[in-house]
C-alpha cells in the first residue's frame, strides 16, 4: 500500500511473532501453572464441579486472561487477542502439559456458544458477553434439543413469542450438558410457525437465573446427572440478547453443528488416545486370555479401530484446513465413525473381560470401569444426530445422492404437526 | 476427501494416469494375453516411477521429500487403474540396490531399473508357508564368493514379466538378498493361475542356482532390517493398491445408485441404499487415512512405523473386502456379467487383502508389538 499523503504511519500495535508469543509463553506457564496430564484430564471431563471447584475454575480463567491468554484468536474490541490461528496453535502446543481452566463439559459448551456467537450476533451483545466469558464470568450451556425434537433439530417446539421490544419463551429444553454450573443458554426457539420448519427458527441468550427458568439434572443410565432438562414458563428476553437474525437461526444452527462435531480449531484435532478409554492391552493381560488367539484378533481389532478413528478425525481436520471451510457432511464422518465403533469396541471389551465385566467388589470403580463404559458406548451412535441421520448427511451432502422425500419441508410448521398425526404414507 | 498434493505429486499423478489410459486401458487390462512389455517399463520410467524410493545422488527422487507416501500416491492410482506388474517389485529392488548395492551396482543394475531397461519381480514369500520373509530360500557358499540357492518362492507379482529376480533368502551368515536374472539356469517360472486376472503371480523354483559375488545385494546375513523395511513398504502399497481399487469402484457403484430407478425412485434416495453406501464411505475415508498414516510414519523411520503398517493392512484388508461386495450388492445382477468391471474390482481387492500377511496375521503382529 502506498504512504498516506499527509506523511503519518498507521499506529497499529506491532503484532506478536509467534517466536516471541511461544517464549513469553512458556516462561508464564512455568511460572503460574500447575501441570497436568491426559489422563487427569479425561476424569475430570465430565466430573461433579462442586461450588469451590467453579469458584476455583473461575479465579483461574481469570488469571489467565488478566496475562493476555484467553481469547486469543478473539478480537481485541470483545477483550481478546486479535491474533492468529498460528498462535492458537502454539498455545494449544505448550499448554498441552498444563492444568488450564477446566469446567468440564461446560468449558466445551461455552467455547462453542463463543464462537457462535462471535459468528452471528451484534457487536452490542459481543461486548456485553464476551469479555465477560473470557474472565470466567459467565459459562454457557447448549440449549438444543427438546423432548420432542433431537435428530431433527428444525422440529424444536420451544416457542418465543414478540412482546413490546422484547420476547416471551415458552417450552423447554433437554440434554444440554452441565447447565446447572452456566449462567446462560444458546436457545433455540420457534419464533414463527406459519412458515416451514427451517424458515420460523430465532436463537436467544436465557439468563438462567431469570423469572420462570427451572433446571433439573437429568439422571442417566450409568447413575452419573451430567445432563440437564430446562423448563421455561413466559421467560422475558430482550430483543438485544437475540443471535442472528429473527426466523433466520437455520443459518446459525448450520454453524452450530459443524462446531459440535469438533472440527471448529484450525489444526486443533491431533489424535489423543489416552484418557479417552480403558486400557484394554492391561485389561487383557489381567484377564489371563493373552494367549488366547480368539481374545488377541478382538483385542487387536479394537486397537486399530481406536487409531483408523483417531486418524479418520485428523485426515478430516487435514482437510477442512486445506479446503478453508467448515463442511457439516464432512464432520458427519467423524460423529458417523464415534457412533459405529465405539459400541463395537464396548461389546469387545464386554467379550474379552467375560464375567469379570458384569461382577466386581462392591466400590472397585476400577474394575466397574468396563460396565460403566459400556452403558455409555451408544451414546456417540445417539447423541449429536444419530447415525441414521449422518448417514443421511454423508449420502445427500456429500455422495450427492438424492433426498429423501420430504414431507414437511414446504408446508407451515404447525400444519406438519397435524399431517403427522393421520400420516398415511401416501403422497399426492 | 483427499491430501493436499504437491505440485510436483499432481504432476506425476496426472501424467501417469494419461500414460495408463493411452498405454493401458482397461480392454488392455481384460486382454489375457496382453503384459506391459519394454516400451510400457520405458515410459513409465521416464515419469519416475522407479526411483520414487532412490536418493538423486543415485539417479532416483522423491517427489515430495516423503518418498513412501509419493509411491503409495503412485500405487493408488495403478489400483485404481488394475495395472499389472512391476511396479512393487521393481521400486523396492530399486531400493534395496540403493540401500545396500555395492557402487558397480548403483553404476550397473539399479541404473538400468531406473530407466526401466530392466524389471525385477520381489520373491519373497516363502512357497512352503512359513510366514517370514526370509524362508523359503537357502544359500550355500560355493567358489569364489559365489552362492548356490535352493528352495521355492510363491506369490511372486510379474515374474513372468521381469528380467531380474530380487530373491530374499537366508544364507549361513543370516538373512540375505540377491539379484538373479530370471533366466539363469535352475530358476523356473511357473506362472500360478489366480483369482485376480488384472495381474499375474508365479512360483519360482531354484534347484541350486549359482550365483557369483555380484548377485549379493548387500552383506551376507546382513539383510534383516532391510527386509523388514521392504515388507512395511510392501504392505503400505498393497493397502494403497486396494485404497485405489476401491475408489473406483465405489464411485462407480455410487453412480449408479444415482441412475438406476426402481419403485420410481433413483435406488440412492432409498435410505437402505444410501445408508449402504455412506457406511462404505466411512470406511473408504477411514481406509485412506490409515494408509497415510502408514506410509507417513513408515517413510519417516517412526516409532510406530510397525504397528500403523499392520493396522492399516489389516483394516483396509477387511475392509476392502466389504467395500466391493457392498458396491456389488448396490449393483444388483449386472455386477455378475463378465463385461461389467465390478468383478475385477473384487478379484483385485481380495487377492490384495490375502498378500503381505491377510488381516488376521497383522492383527497377531498387532498384539506382539503390543507386548503381549
Amino acid at each position: 500500500m502506498s504512504s498516506d499523503p499527509t506523511g503519518s504511519t498507521p499506529s497499529s500495535e506491532p503484532a506478536v511473532s509467534v517466536q516471541e508469543f511461544r517464549t513469553a509463553l512458556r516462561r508464564w506457564l512455568q511460572d503460574t501453572l500447575e501441570p497436568d496430564d491426559p489422563v487427569a484430564r479425561g476424569v475430570r471431563r465430565f466430573r461433579a464441579l462442586t461450588p469451590a471447584d467453579l469458584t476455583a475454575e473461575r479465579g483461574l480463567q481469570a488469571r489467565l486472561h488478566a496475562a493476555g491468554y484467553a481469547g486469543l484468536t478473539v478480537p481485541t474490541e470483545y477483550g481478546g487477542r486479535g491474533l492468529t490461528a498460528a498462535h492458537q496453535r502454539v498455545f494449544d502446543e505448550e499448554t498441552s502439559s498444563y492444568r488450564l481452566p477446566d469446567f468440564g463439559v461446560a468449558s466445551m459448551t461455552t467455547a462453542l456458544c463463543l464462537r457462535t456467537m462471535l459468528a452471528h450476533s451484534a457487536p452490542d451483545m459481543l461486548r456485553r458477553h464476551v469479555p465477560r466469558i473470557l474472565r470466567g464470568e459467565e459459562l454457557w450451556a447448549q440449549f438444543f434439543s427438546e423432548t420432542e425434537a433431537g435428530s431433527d433439530l428444525a422440529g424444536v417446539r420451544t416457542r418465543a413469542t414478540r412482546r413490546d421490544d422484547g420476547w416471551v419463551l415458552d417450552g423447554g429444553k433437554v440434554w444440554s450438558s452441565g447447565a446447572q454450573y452456566c449462567d446462560f443458554g444458546m436457545c433455540l426457539t420457534r419464533t414463527n410457525w406459519k412458515v416451514a420448519k427451517h424458515r420460523g427458527l430465532t436463537w436467544f441468550a436465557v439468563p438462567l437465573d431469570a423469572p420462570g427458568v427451572r433446571i433439573e439434572p437429568i439422571h442417566q443410565i450409568g447413575g452419573e446427572a451430567e445432563f440437564c432438562q430446562e423448563f421455561f414458563d413466559g421467560v422475558v428476553i430482550d430483543d438485544g440478547e437475540r443471535i442472528g437474525e429473527v426466523d433466520d437461526g437455520w443459518t446459525v444452527a448450520r454453524t452450530v453443528l459443524v462446531l459440535e462435531r469438533g472440527f471448529a480449531e484450525e489444526g486443533a484435532t491431533v489424535p489423543s488416545l489416552a484418557g479417552e478409554h480403558t486400557d484394554l492391552v492391561a485389561l487383557v493381560r489381567a484377564s489371563g486370555r493373552a494367549q488366547d488367539p480368539v481374545v488377541r484378533q478382538e483385542l487387536a481389532t479394537v486397537l486399530t479401530h481406536d487409531y483408523a478413528v483417531a486418524h479418520l478425525e485428523q485426515w478430516i481436520a487435514e482437510y477442512m484446513a486445506g479446503s478453508g471451510g467448515l463442511d457439516a457432511g464432512v464432520a458427519a464422518y467423524a460423529a458417523l465413525a464415534a457412533g459405529t465403533f465405539t459400541p463395537e469396541r464396548a461389546k469387545a471389551v464386554m467379550r474379552i473381560v467375560g464375567r469379570d465385566a458384569v461382577l466386581w467388589p462392591a466400590g472397585d470403580t476400577e474394575r466397574g470401569a468396563p460396565a460403566l463404559e459400556y452403558l455409555n458406548s451408544r451414546r456417540k451412535a445417539i447423541a449429536g444426530g444419530t447415525n441414521e441421520v449422518q448417514r443421511n448427511g454423508i449420502g445427500e451432502q456429500v455422495l450427492g445422492l438424492p433426498r429423501e422425500p420430504s414431507f414437511d419441508s414446504r408446508m407451515p410448521f404447525d400444519e406438519v404437526l397435524r399431517a403427522a398425526r393421520n400420516w398415511s404414507g401416501r403422497v399426492g | 476427501m483427499d491430501l493436499r498434493l504437491t505440485d510436483e505429486q499432481e504432476m506425476l499423478l496426472k501424467a501417469s494416469t494419461e500414460f495408463l489410459a493411452a498405454r493401458y486401458p482397461r480392454s488392455r487390462v481384460r486382454d489375457p494375453q496382453a503384459r506391459p512389455d519394454a516400451d510400457y517399463r520405458r515410459q513409465a520410467a521416464e515419469l519416475g516411477w522407479y526411483g520414487l524410493l532412490v536418493g538423486e545422488d543415485l539417479g532416483g527422487g522423491s517427489l515430495s521429500g516423503e518418498p513412501v507416501v509419493d509411491c503409495a500416491l503412485l500405487a493408488r492410482a495403478l489400483g485404481a487403474q488394475l495395472q499389472p506388474g512391476p511396479f512393487l517389485g521393481t521400486a523396492l529392488a530399486a531400493l534395496a540396490l540403493a540401500a545396500d548395492g555395492s557402487p558397480e551396482q548403483h553404476r550397473g543394475v539399479l541404473a538400468d531399473l531406473l530407466a526401466g531397461r530392466s524389471a525385477a519381480a520381489w520373491a519373497v514369500v516363502d512357497a512352503g508357508g512359513d510366514p517370514a520373509p526370509t524362508a523359503g530360500v537357502s544359500a550355500r557358499r560355493a567358489g569364489e564368493g559365489g552362492y548356490t540357492l535352493h528352495g521355492a518362492k510363491t506369490a511372486v507379482e510379474g515374474a513372468g514379466d521381469s528380467d531380474l529376480l530380487l530373491v530374499t533368502g537366508t544364507s549361513e551368515a543370516g538373512p540375505t538378498q540377491f539379484l538373479v536374472p530370471r533366466d539363469a539356469p535352475g530358476v523356473s517360472v511357473q506362472e500360478l493361475e489366480g483369482l485376480d486376472i488384472t495381474r499375474r503371480f508365479a512360483e519360482v523354483t531354484f534347484a541350486d542356482v549359482a550365483v557369483g559375488p555380484e548377485a549379493l545385494v548387500g552383506a551376507a546375513g546382513g539383510a534383516g532390517g532391510l527386509v523388514d523395511r521392504m515388507w512395511d513398504i510392501a504392505c503400505v502399497l498393497t493397502v494403497a493398491d486396494m485404497v485405489g481399487a476401491m475408489e473406483r469402484d465405489f464411485a462407480a457403484a455410487l453412480e449408479y445408485s444415482g441412475q438406476r430407478i426402481a419403485f420410481g425412485r433413483p435406488i440412492g434416495s432409498f435410505q437402505a441404499v444410501k445408508h449402504l453406501l455412506a457406511d462404505t464411505s466411512l470406511l473408504l475415508e477411514m481406509s485412506n487415512a490409515l494408509l497415510f498414516a502408514a506410509a507417513r510414519a513408515v517413510g519417516s523411520g517412526a516409532s510406530d512405523g510397525a504397528r500403523l503398517t499392520s493396522m492399516a493392512k489389516s483394516f483396509v484388508s477387511d475392509s476392502g473386502v466389504d467395500l466391493v461386495h457392498n458396491c456389488f450388492q448396490v449393483f444388483g445382477g449386472i455386477g455378475f456379467t463378465w463385461e461389467h468391471d465390478q468383478h475385477l474390482y473384487l478379484r483385485r481387492v481380495t487377492t490384495d487383502a490375502a498378500l503381505f500377511g491377510d488381516a488376521v496375521s497383522h492383527r497377531e503382529r498387532i498384539c506382539v508389538l503390543a507386548g503381549l
